[in-house]
């Protein structure tokens, strides 16, 4: 691992709130990595330094410089400030490359990727690479995004779709888009709809990448389907480790248990529950999935970003209630649990 | 035999079961017991009515135990199998490899909405001709649009009486001096010719007259169906279904006959429409009226014991307090049920006498006898099955 001063070089906007980065690594020619693993990125955003992992969106096969993909999180600090100050010029301190989730380590005739939202950036480079060697590999790359709008590197993909007839791209979209609306398969990637779109599922080497919320999702349906797990293998786009214990500006809010007594920390791309778990503090909860609604609690104060499967209803989201699995904190918050 | 007539009757019929207005949003669900049935009715994501047993298919635990409320899924308390409104298995923790979900869907139930009404029917093939009776009377009960009623009220009474007591109390009115409220608008002649008018009744018959001929004008003017359609034993789903007048005002069932909600159910130019009466085989019946309606059902808790529903239902916008008084809504109503819990206690009593030997039916009675006819011949069809 090595550790880099990255100079940016562009910056294209891919959707509303998705950003590439493309940048030149100092002092040396080219960076040697495989497709899909990550680097880890340090900024200062309020002078404090804080880090966060992100994949490599570009393939090995263009060494000459190196791309992130990076999404806009509501209350995300590394992301927000990438967003916003980072223009061609300009430099961020880097280490790496990372990371096993590669089909370099796990070279297949036929593999699927799986990916949804921003979690499409190994898939993506991983991708490229395939197609940049003219690897003769059968790739159907599935992703899931919220809205038409929001499918990342869509022109790229139905290029590199359009032009090698062994690598088929199919999109899953949860709602209509502002202007588009949807035609294809649409809401959560479920086992059925997974089965229509791969009926070949079990001939292939699976990568999955996303929300944890989608991995979970992903990493339970496929043994259902029985699904060799020996072949199958999984990164979340989020950073799971905590920021480090003596900074208190990583994205951190403060999580108030009220019935607990305990007043814990959470970052805006962590749910509470997990962080509560993190912290000793064990809540009535199951699938941890947005569906069974088990771990469902009044927000007293605060906001959170919820992305639920279902488990609650508009009219209890209107009395203040939400899902502690599948909710992050957009601020402090004050919850009956 | 409380038994069979659970599985030859309720399990092998369409019973209406609740109301949409029981379930205005998806993820509102009521549960039904029936014998030892539970079936839950829920409103899916697609706003359709679905029905399941309540019954997980993990180890068959009792899922949801309330009468009613919400779900978002519809998850089992025992060890949180979680299913979709639609029925399918979401999430099952600790399943091993090979586990398919897609096997362990909630057993569905076959329920269907007709104009505001739900119904369900928990045999594997259910009788064919609900089609063709939902055909003829969907017409005399949507102009009501009872898709857009609330429920003002809805009262539970449990009748210390055989649920066949009570249906055959409902079906004459041979009784109704039992029913002073009830007498004041309703004309208590139905099953009576004139020959066999008691005098009592025969100003009240008058006036029927009178109110009739009036009624079908009005009736042909805003072109609402009111011809009375009864086939109650000649086929599986019977049913008797007619609009005709009520007495003094003609609009509502109160004291003076006037309305008791204020915002009509539909946009009728007149509160005077009488009541749309609808008799439905095994056990419902119904009064829709301009300005609310009053849906019935009897369902079976013991050999001696019937669970009487009532579910009085308004325009979802009528404001209670101001646009009705819910004592007067309910007023008459909950009278002459009450008086008719009494009624049914007292023939349980004296049908269980070793003494009794029944007697002949009045020829007001006919609905008695058709209800009767209807059971025994489905029960005869049920047993050379």
């Amino acid at each position: 691992m090595t550790e880099m001063l990255l100079t940016c070089k562009q910056v294209h906007t891919i959707t509303a709130d998705v950003r590439t980065f493309v940048f030149e690594v100092a002092g040396s020619e080219q960076l040697r990595f495989d497709a899909g693993q990550y680097l880890t990125v340090t900024t200062e955003p309020d002078g404090i330094p804080v880090t966060r992992c992100y994949t490599i969106s570009s393939p090995p096969t263009r060494p000459r410089r190196i791309a992130i993909t990076v999404k806009r999180v509501p209350g995300g600090l590394v992301s927000n400030w990438l967003h916003d100050h980072l223009t061609p010029g300009g430099t961020l301190r880097a280490s790496g490359p990372q990371g096993q989730f590669s089909v370099a380590r796990h070279p297949a005739p036929k593999y699927l990727f799986l990916s949804g939202g921003s979690g499409v950036t190994p898939s993506m480079s991983m991708t490229r690479t395939l197609y940049d060697l003219a690897d003769p590999a059968d790739v159907l790359f599935v992703h899931s995004a919220r809205t038409p709008d929001d499918i990342i590197f869509r022109r790229e993909l139905d290029l590199i779709a359009a032009t090698v007839p062994h690598i088929r791209v199919v999109h899953v979209c949860e709602e209509n888009g502002p202007v588009e609306s949807w035609g294809g398969y649409r809401g959560r990637l479920d086992l059925a709809m997974l089965r229509q779109i791969a009926p070949d599922l079990l001939e292939r080497e699976i990568f999955a990448c996303g929300p944890p919320g989608y991995v979970e999702a992903v990493r339970l349906m496929l043994p259902a389907a029985g699904f060799d797990m020996a072949r199958y293998h999984e990164e979340l786009f989020t950073v799971p480790a905590p920021a480090p214990a003596n900074s208190n500006g990583g994205g951190s809010f403060k999580v108030e248990l009220t019935r607990s007594g305990r007043t814990i920390a959470c970052d805006s791309e962590t749910a509470i529950l997990t962080a509560a778990a993190q912290e000793g503090i064990t809540l009535p909860a199951s699938c941890a999935q947005g569906m069974c609604g088990t771990c469902k609690t009044t927000l007293v104060a605060g906001t959170v970003n919820m992305r639920h499967n279902g488990g609650i209803r508009p009219r209890e989201i209107a009395q203040n209630k939400i899902l502690l699995c599948c909710s992050t904190p957009l601020e402090d918050v004050v919850i009956d649990a | 035999m409380f038994d069979l007539d659970v599985a030859a009757i309720f399990a092998q019929h369409w019973l209406f079961a609740a109301t949409d207005a029981e379930l205005p949003e998806p993820g509102d669900y009521v549960t039904v017991a029936i014998g030892t049935y539970s079936i839950i009715i829920v409103r899916d994501d697609d706003g359709d009515v679905r029905a399941f047993h309540n019954v997980c298919r993990h180890r068959g635990a009792r899922i949801l135990n309330d009468e009613r409320g919400s779900v978002g899924n519809i998850v089992c308390g025992y060890h949180k199998w979680t299913y979709g409104v639609d029925g399918e298995l979401r999430y099952a923790e600790s399943q091993a490899p090979g586990f398919d979900p897609s096997c362990f869907s909630l057993k569905s139930v076959h329920a269907r909405t007709l104009a505001g009404l739900i119904f369900i029917c928990l045999a594997d093939e259910p009788p064919a001709d609900f089609a063709d009776v939902a055909a003829r009377i969907e017409p005399y009960l949507a102009p009501h649009r009872l898709q857009q009623a609330k429920v003002a009220a809805q009262v539970d009474l449990v009748e210390n009486g055989n649920w066949k007591l009570a249906m055959e109390n409902n079906r004459e009115c041979y009784h109704c001096s039992g029913h002073p409220e009830l007498q004041c608008s309703l004309f208590p002649i139905y099953g009576y010719s004139e020959s066999d008018l008691p005098p009592v009744l025969r100003p009240a018959y008058e006036r029927y007259l009178h109110a009739d001929a009036e009624a079908r004008t009005t009736y042909e003017e805003l072109g609402l169906p009111y011809a009375a359609i009864e086939e109650l034993d000649t086929r599986p789903t019977g049913f008797r279904i007619q609009r005709e007048p009520l007495d003094l005002a003609g609009e509502s069932f109160t004291a003076d006959g006037t309305a008791a909600c204020k915002r009509l159910l539909a946009d009728f130019p007149t509160a005077r429409l009488g009541r749309l009466t609808l008799h439905l085989q095994p056990n419902s019946w119904f009064h829709v009226l301009a300005d609310h309606a009053i849906c019935f059902s009897a369902i079976p808790i013991a050999p001696d014991r019937t669970l009487v529903r009532t579910t009085w239902l308004v325009h979802q916008d009528a404001v209670e307090g101001v646009d009705y008084d819910l004592g007067t809504l309910t007023k008459v109503w909950t009278a002459t049920n009450d008086q008719d819990a009494t009624l049914v206690a007292r023939a349980q009593l004296g049908v269980g006498s070793p003494a009794y030997v029944p007697g002949p039916y009045s020829p007001t009675e006919l609905q008695v006898e058709a209800f009767c006819n209807w059971y025994t011949m489905r029960l005869r069809e049920h047993l050379w099955r």
